[in-house]
């Protein structure tokens, strides 16, 4: 799917669906546009899709997932990559007050109090900061990346000491969810004492959010990612590596097939990622 | 749909269903539920298995709206992780013969965001004719949000997949497989698949703090009109649902009530089912009771195979 078809699904209302002819959604909504800004989209979507995401975000700064659910969750973290001046500052600034609110309920005072008195051994594992798909749940490692993304934007715009250190947090978590094979899956680098394997998905996006991480540290990942770039079998897990990598200097290389793109959201991710192999990372500008 | 719906106005609205209790659920005189356990292998000859399966059951679905869910969870051409392609399309064939009106295979992984290549590598387009004009991504579907009846969960409300709720029939196709939380993943607990990663993230982890085991009885009660077709064929062991290992059963177990299926998979298993706490909870009394159950083709005892458990369940051997 090009960008003149992702263009073409846009809704009525504004903003994009999952799925073709579905209702509007605020993360494709974001990847369209995304999408458009690097491939020089049409003005005219680009400022229904902006007026689609203004209008959906919550009075608590958050973004819901969809209009219709009433909940403000990690998606607010994909709806900050845009340009600030594009989304407008007072919904950007809305989106990182409300960022800066989210942690993991695991690294909460009440639960690590609890943890302590059974003896749990993996207290030491949540002592770092990350964030929640939904509020009220643990951190994972996407909703962490892509917030650590949208914090880097806006800490050039907002020169609060919290930012820097909430990222620097972030990126300590990242580090310690890192999974024996090098990579990253959802969060859980290893299960009841097995080790668990990584994705690909995860692994790009957080080598994208730990693109300012010195590389000695980051030599197995980076080895591993490029490791399954080569055998990836979805474009979105391959977008995601080739978004990674770039960020690290490194051109990846996908399997020997081409790798079908399913719905909007991993087109928009592919054009993405096209752009970056060409020497524009938006997530990182 | 919008905010706010009950699982009864939801039915009602789309298909005029029938009213959904916990207490319609475990009350009342009822004959005992009917489950069968059939050997089967993963050959042409299983589509005339479960196409006599679902006659003997009686299960009508004539001009109704079936979904079909199977378990996706990883890549894994070998299948020991994800039910299989072949009985997927089995079923789907079967519920068609019987003159559904429109069969769907509808699935939302935990995991792995990409469902579509995970299908895809699990064989799924291979076996299955036309599969992406028949599936639904469950987490990426439009979604309502449903008022929990007096749940077990700390949930009052959740959102499931329209997909779902549209149903006539909700058919849970999982794998037999062991589960490193709450002992056994089979019919019931492959229903959360059945509530959208697009708002609650992958892994859908507001469920396990709201409780893992009373979330699965929350979900089974809210979609009351289900069969299960359990792929025992080849289940897994040990440190499921991801990373155990493969177990030859060659058996397929069914039924209208996802209890008494459930029931009957774990003492397949060698598990007793009274120890695995959803099971608890959803059931009542006796209703895991080997006699309450009607048994049909094989005995228990003739494929009884036991599944090895990770150190903390040792207490659920039978």
């Amino acid at each position: 799917m090009d960008l003149v078809s992702i263009i073409g699904l846009q809704n009525h209302d504004g903003g994009w669906p999952y799925r073709k002819s579905g209702g509007s959604w605020t993360e494709p909504t974001v990847f369209a546009l995304l999408a458009q800004w690097v491939e020089k989209g049409d003005p005219s979507s680009i400022e229904r899709g902006l007026t689609w995401l203004r209008a959906a975000q919550r009075q608590d700064g958050g973004w819901p997932p969809r209009p219709s659910v009433a909940q403000s969750t990690w998606v607010t973290s994909v709806a900050a990559l845009l340009p600030r001046d594009a989304i407008g500052r007072s919904h950007h600034a809305g989106a990182v007050d409300w960022l800066m609110g989210q942690t993991g309920k695991e690294t909460s005072f009440a639960y690590k109090l609890r943890s302590e008195l059974m003896g749990d051994g993996s207290v030491a594992e949540q002592a770092r900061t990350g964030w929640p798909f939904f509020p009220g749940a643990a951190a994972w490692v996407s909703p962490t990346a892509i917030s650590i993304l949208a914090l880097e934007k806006a800490r050039r715009y907002q020169t609060a000491s919290g930012l820097q250190q909430r990222i620097q947090v972030g990126r300590q978590f990242l580090m310690d969810r890192i999974c024996k094979d090098g990579g990253w899956n959802y969060g859980r680098s290893n299960v009841l004492g097995v080790d668990a394997d990584s994705y690909p998905e995860t692994t790009g996006q957080a080598l994208l959010a730990l693109n300012e991480v010195e590389l000695p540290k980051l030599g197995k990942a980076l080895a591993a990612a490029q490791d399954q770039a080569r055998q990836c079998q979805s474009a979105e897990g391959l977008s995601w590596l080739q978004l990674g990598l770039q960020a690290h200097g490194i051109i990846a290389t996908g399997p020997p097939r081409p790798l079908p793109c399913r719905h909007i959201g991993d087109s928009a991710l592919c054009i993405l990622a096209r752009a970056a192999l060409g020497g524009r990372n938006i997530f990182l500008e | 749909m919008e905010n706010g719906i009950t699982r009864r106005q939801a039915l009602a609205a789309s298909a005029g269903c029938l009213a959904l209790t916990r207490c319609s659920l475990v009350s009342g005189h009822r004959p005992p539920p009917r489950v069968s356990i059939v050997r089967a292998a993963y050959t042409q000859a299983l589509y005339d298995t479960v196409r006599r399966l679902l006659v003997e059951h009686r299960v009508d679905v004539r001009g109704r709206r079936v979904v079909i869910k199977p378990n996706l969870v990883e890549f894994d051409p070998g299948t020991t992780v994800n039910t299989h392609p072949m009985l997927v399309h089995a079923a789907l064939e079967g519920f068609r013969a019987l003159g559904a009106a429109e069969v769907r295979i509808a699935e939302g992984p935990g995991h792995r965001r990409v469902t579509m290549d995970l299908a895809d590598a699990a064989g799924y387009f291979e076996t299955i004719p036309h599969f992406e004009d028949l599936f639904t991504d469950l987490n990426l579907d439009e979604v309502s949000q449903v008022l929990l009846q007096d749940p077990f969960s700390r949930l009052n409300s959740v959102y499931f997949a329209n997909t779902a709720l549209a149903a006539d029939l909700l058919v849970s196709l999982p794998k037999m497989k062991t589960h490193h939380w709450v002992g056994a993943t089979l019919s019931m607990k492959n229903f959360f698949g059945l509530v959208p990663g697009s708002v609650y993230g992958w892994p859908k982890n507001v469920l396990h703090w709201a409780g893992i085991d009373e979330c699965i009885a929350d979900f089974h009660a809210a979609f009351p009109r289900h069969f299960a077709i359990v792929d025992g064929i080849v289940g897994m062991e040990g440190n499921g649902p991801i990373q155990g290992n493969p177990k030859a059963v060659g058996v397929l177990v069914a039924g209208k009530d996802m209890l008494a299926v459930d029931a009957t998979c774990c003492r397949i298993m060698r598990i007793n089912p009274s120890g695995i706490r959803y099971l608890r909870l959803a059931a009542g009394p006796n209703r895991l009771d080997e006699e309450n159950i009607r048994q049909i083709g094989e005995h228990i005892k003739d494929v009884q195979t036991p599944f090895e458990l990770m150190p903390h369940f040792q207490t659920l051997r039978l």
